[in-house]
């Protein structure tokens, strides 16, 4: 495997067990507080983990990074359509959780919406589609979060900030590198998104070990 | 819309009691009544509900009755309290 993928591959792993890990904390805290953006932050990271799942898997087994395989064969062109479709969906499902809580309705018509659009186009076309609704996603979720924020914030809010901030900028280069088909660019938005996923970990851990007042 | 704009939660409630009584400790119901900010009638209904559901005890020594937290209870507030640091970092409250 090249180094790039092995980067990839183990940057990408990491990043899927810290989303599968926030989806946990998120449900177990819905489970206590029943809030409805909470719930869209668990579905919508256990969506983004899969996926960050299955590209992991894809460059493993393909020995390429998602840049390097738009001409490669049909599994992988397969999985890495899963991938990019699952990241979009579960930024989708964060954003509307955020919506929700900021104005008090879901915008149903988003989701087939965003997929309608997506559909029966190639991977690279897709993919360049894809990071690009994710980014407008991201900007909306970091948007909002800042909106939310603005009323309460504490020492947890900044680090959640963070983390979307730096996922948003990671799109911002990703989308430059299927632009540009630069791997050295991918790798880099990957890294950015690792550094994202990594602040979530603290603010995860953070929350976990909080003791009583 | 600032959390003491708007109606206090169920939750919220439960919760702002349970530390009335934890901090006090053998708090008394006008003491729990000031810090919680009800009214006596909702008070009582809270405290029989909390005290069903084994997070708060009560003791009663004569005409004076006291109430103190559970082990489940102070379980369940260090939970709550998890609970509510992670949905602070999304910007939301309980």
């Amino acid at each position: 495997m090249a180094s790039g993928a092995l980067i990839s591959f183990t940057l990408d792993i990491l990043c899927a067990v810290v989303a599968l890990l926030t989806s946990y904390y998120a449900y177990r805290v819905n489970r206590l507080v029943t809030n409805q953006v909470v719930g869209a932050i668990s579905l919508g990271f256990m969506l983004l983990g899969i996926g960050l799942a299955v590209d992991a898997s894809t460059t493993l087994f393909s020995g390429k990074t998602l840049v390097e395989s738009f001409s490669d064969r049909i599994l992988v062109l397969f999985a890495s359509f899963t991938y990019l479709t699952v990241q979009m969906v579960a930024y989708l499902v964060i954003a509307i959780g955020y919506a929700s809580a900021a104005y008090g309705s879901r915008p149903k018509a988003a989701a087939p919406a965003v997929l309608a659009g997506a559909a029966a186009v190639g991977l690279y076309r897709f993919s360049l589609l894809s990071y690009f609704v994710a980014l407008i996603l991201l900007a909306f979720i970091v948007f909002q979060g800042l909106l939310l924020h603005s009323g309460q914030s504490n020492r947890f809010s900044a680090t959640v900030l963070l983390a979307f901030g730096l996922i948003l900028v990671a799109h911002v280069v990703l989308l430059a590198s299927v632009l540009t088909l630069g791997p050295l660019l991918f790798l880099t938005g990957t890294g950015i998104q690792f550094l994202g996923f990594l602040s979530l970990l603290i603010f995860v851990v953070r929350s976990e070990v909080v003791g009583p007042k | 819309m600032a959390q003491s704009e708007k109606q206090r939660s169920v939750l919220r409630i439960n919760l702002d009691i349970l530390n009335a009584v934890r901090d006090e400790g053998d708090a008394k119901p006008t003491h729990i009544l000031y810090k919680a900010n009800l009214s006596h009638e909702r008070l009582v209904r809270y405290l029989d509900d909390l005290t069903e559901k084994g997070l708060i005890e009560v003791k009663q020594d004569g005409e004076n009755r006291t109430y103190n937290l559970t082990t489940k209870g102070v379980s369940f507030l260090i939970e709550m309290r998890r609970a509510e640091s992670f949905v602070q970092g999304f910007g939301l409250a309980i």
